[in-house]
């Protein structure tokens, strides 16, 4: 069967190779069968697919996948200072240019993007969380929950899926520290309403923060992310 | 060295297929062999031209990703350009309009504006009605920021920004005119780029004062004649 049919393709060839070979028809045959005559054009046929497929494919995950290099991560959360700069590596360049969002310069405000807690497990709509701690010095801060690429919360929505430093409870001890609960459903003191089932991602914006421009990022502390349960708990 | 070991080489070549051919050339013990020994160079063809394209996908993933920005429809400047007339300040929704652009962060109201000082600098303006914090970011046309200011680091909280070339701001400075002598000058290499103008609503109270201030605020070419002219 795969010899007839190799048989076949290969007979249009069959007076160049007469021509050039004047042995018996089997060993012209299998001659035959080892000439590039119909394999060229197919390993060229690979050798394109895999170049323009794979180098396309390859980039449009690379751009997805991350913003760029230089990121500062500060237990689970991450943010780009540098991505809205001309210093920025070709991968962030790359990234904002097909994202076309309006990223915030130094002076405006860095925003952190969280996407797991603070054991490294993706954050999930069907379990809740608590947010506690400090965030660094800033004059304003906000926070929401998102899926991934999705639009923002709205602000006018009835229930509390954003955030921000002058709406937040403080601790009532001394350490003017915040403790949120992060779930779907209602919950005492401080609440962040989560409306996605699914992998949602924190956002955490400061505004005016010395952390955009200053260079001792290491010492500074984000709230921890913590997972009190998942279910109906 | 590198002829002998790149893939296309003569040695490469004659250690691979010409031996393999031979080889089945040589045998003639049967159609079987010969086939068997076909498949081993095709295989070996095969593998090569996978690597070939690996080669040529690494290329052009590079060449994607260092190009795309010179390319990019979707890109901030022509997103803002999008949204119309340049020289004003145009109000972003919750929802993505129809340039794509959209609020970032539910508390934070914005306007982009782009501009163009190949003709004359560009002054933005506005007073502050006790907005609780703005912050302006002015960026170039490749969407690098250039400039940066909130109401803390100006002058008494209120905005206003003179964006020059380094030629027109030379001039400018050697006759400062009176209506621009409290203003914080900005010089810009490149002649078109846009500006973010943002706002914080903490509380739905804000709103209003937070709309005034950006709806007020200017974003016009900056009427300047030079006294010397050289």
């Amino acid at each position: 069967m795969r010899y007839s049919a190799q048989r076949a393709r290969v007979s249009p060839a069959g007076p160049f190779l007469r021509n050039r070979i004047n042995a018996n028809p089997l060993a012209q045959l299998s001659e035959g069968q080892s000439k590039p005559v119909f394999r060229v054009p197919f390993l060229i046929a690979i050798a394109l697919t895999i170049a323009f497929g794979g180098g396309i494919w390859s980039t449009l995950v690379a751009l997805d996948a991350t913003i760029g290099f230089g990121a500062i991560k500060l237990g689970s959360w991450e943010a780009f200072p540098e991505a809205q700069t001309a210093q920025a590596d070709p991968y962030a360049k790359s990234h904002r240019a097909s994202a076309g969002k309006l990223i915030y310069a130094s002076a405006e405000g860095l925003a952190f993007i969280a996407s797991v807690d603070q054991a490294g497990e993706r954050l999930t709509g069907n379990c809740s969380y608590r947010l506690t701690g400090h965030t660094p010095p800033a004059r304003f801060w906000t926070l929401f929950a998102a899926a991934p690429g999705a639009a923002p919360p709205s602000a006018q929505s009835d229930l509390p899926t954003a955030l921000n430093s002058r709406i937040v409870l403080r601790n009532g001890g001394s350490d003017g520290g915040f403790d949120i609960a992060i779930s779907a459903t209602a919950k005492p003191g401080n609440w962040l309403a989560v409306s996605t089932p699914g992998v949602f991602r924190l956002t955490l914006t400061l505004f005016d923060t010395p952390t955009a421009g200053s260079s001792g990022l290491i010492d500074l502390t984000m709230p921890r992310i913590e997972k009190t349960g998942c279910g109906n708990v | 060295m590198s002829r002998s070991l790149g893939f296309g080489s003569p040695r490469f070549r004659r250690l691979g297929f010409k031996r393999l051919r031979a080889r089945g050339l040589g045998l003639r013990s049967g159609d079987f062999a010969s086939q068997k020994a076909g498949s081993r160079g095709f295989a070996l063809k095969v593998l090569l031209a996978v690597v070939t394209g690996l080669v040529g996908a690494a290329l052009l993933h590079l060449i994607i990703v260092l190009a795309l920005p010179d390319f990019s429809e979707r890109d901030a400047y022509t997103r803002v350009l999008a949204e119309g007339e340049i020289y004003r300040f145009y109000r972003l929704g919750e929802k993505p309009d129809r340039a794509g652009l959209a609020k970032d962060d539910p508390f934070v109201d914005a306007a982009v504006c782009a501009f163009d000082i190949s003709e004359g600098p560009v002054r933005l303006a506005a007073a502050n009605g006790g907005v609780p914090f703005w912050s302006l970011g002015v960026y170039d046309q490749s969407s690098n920021e250039v400039f940066s200011i909130n109401d803390r680091t100006s002058s008494g909280g209120v905005l206003d920004v003179v964006i020059a070339s380094p030629m027109q701001l030379t001039a400018l400075r050697k006759a400062l005119p009176q209506a621009v002598s409290q203003s914080i000058l900005v010089e810009a290499r490149e002649a078109e780029g846009y500006v973010v103008l943002r706002s914080l609503v903490p509380q739905p109270s804000f709103a209003g004062i937070v709309s005034q201030f950006l709806n007020q605020a200017t974003c016009a070419p900056f009427e300047w004649r030079s006294r010397s002219r050289f």
